[in-house]
């Protein structure tokens, strides 16, 4: 009788690394780091107040823009300017813009007119719109619509 | 920290005490949203953007802003302003990354 006894002997093979994952949470969200809708910046400046449509507001923007990248925009307000009435903030929003936001101008009396000129960014067609607050607290906004060609973000 | 080229313009440019004159503001600045990548590097360039600027007309704020990087390249302002007096219109602004430039004009108005 011959009996062999075959010892199988199991090597450690399976050495299991603990190998973590390397983390790959791209940062690839839709929205960029400083997201603002305009509902948000709206609420941030009048605090819950519905600003009145004004044709105070003299909104200058082209209605056909080529070039996103550079939009020219002029808001001016009428308004005395003096002491007891004046503007105390111009606002323009972009209002598809991954921030809305571009230019917050607070003014003084010592500005004589209110008016800011400068020059946006916009991604797409879109609103333009401007929010002005007066020196009695009232909350005024107008926009307009701008059609871009070429986007201007990115 | 670099230097940025800065110009302040006042039209007209003959003017009399107590008039209203323009002030234009011009700035070279990259204006970086955060949001563009590099062509060449697929690397997103980091944002950095003129956050404030502020018109000091001898020693006494008149204007000041809040700006976002939806504001184009080399970005333009342009406010109004009473002429009191002859004096310095100083203009600082600060961007995201902590830099603060100035840049100023003279005040002469005539007569």
């Amino acid at each position: 009788m011959q009996r062999r006894d075959f010892i199988k002997t199991l090597g450690a093979a399976a050495v299991i690394g603990a190998v973590v994952p390397a983390m790959s949470f791209a940062a690839d969200a839709p929205k960029g780091p400083n997201a603002f809708s305009y509902k948000q910046a709206l609420d941030t400046i009048t605090g819950g107040k519905t600003p009145v449509k004004s044709e105070k507001i003299h909104l200058k923007v082209p209605e056909i823009a080529e070039n996103g990248a550079v939009v020219p925009v002029t808001v001016e307000v009428d308004s005395p300017m003096t002491e007891s009435d004046y503007v105390k903030a111009i606002y323009i929003f972009a209002t598809k813009n991954n921030n809305v936001r571009c230019v917050a101008m607070h003014l003084t009396p010592a500005n004589g007119k209110a008016i800011l000129g400068t020059r946006v960014k916009l991604g797409g067609t879109q609103d333009v719109a401007a929010l002005v607050e007066m020196s009695d607290g009232s909350f005024l906004v107008n926009s307009q619509s701008v059609k871009v060609t070429i986007g201007g973000c990115g | 920290m670099e230097e940025r080229k800065a110009l302040i313009k006042i039209k007209p440019k003959s003017y009399a005490d107590g008039e209203i004159v323009k002030v234009d503001f011009m700035v070279m600045h990259p204006m970086e949203t955060g949001m563009r990548k590099d062509k060449k590097t697929g690397q997103v360039v980091p944002a950095k953007y003129i956050n404030s600027v502020k018109f000091d007309y001898n020693g006494k704020i008149i204007t000041s802003m809040n700006v976002w990087e939806s504001v184009s390249v080399n970005p333009v302002f342009t406010i109004y302003m009473k002429v009191n007096g002859a004096g310095n219109l100083k203009v600082t602004f600060t961007d995201s990354t902590g830099e603060v430039n100035e840049s100023s004009i003279e005040i002469k108005p005539k007569g």
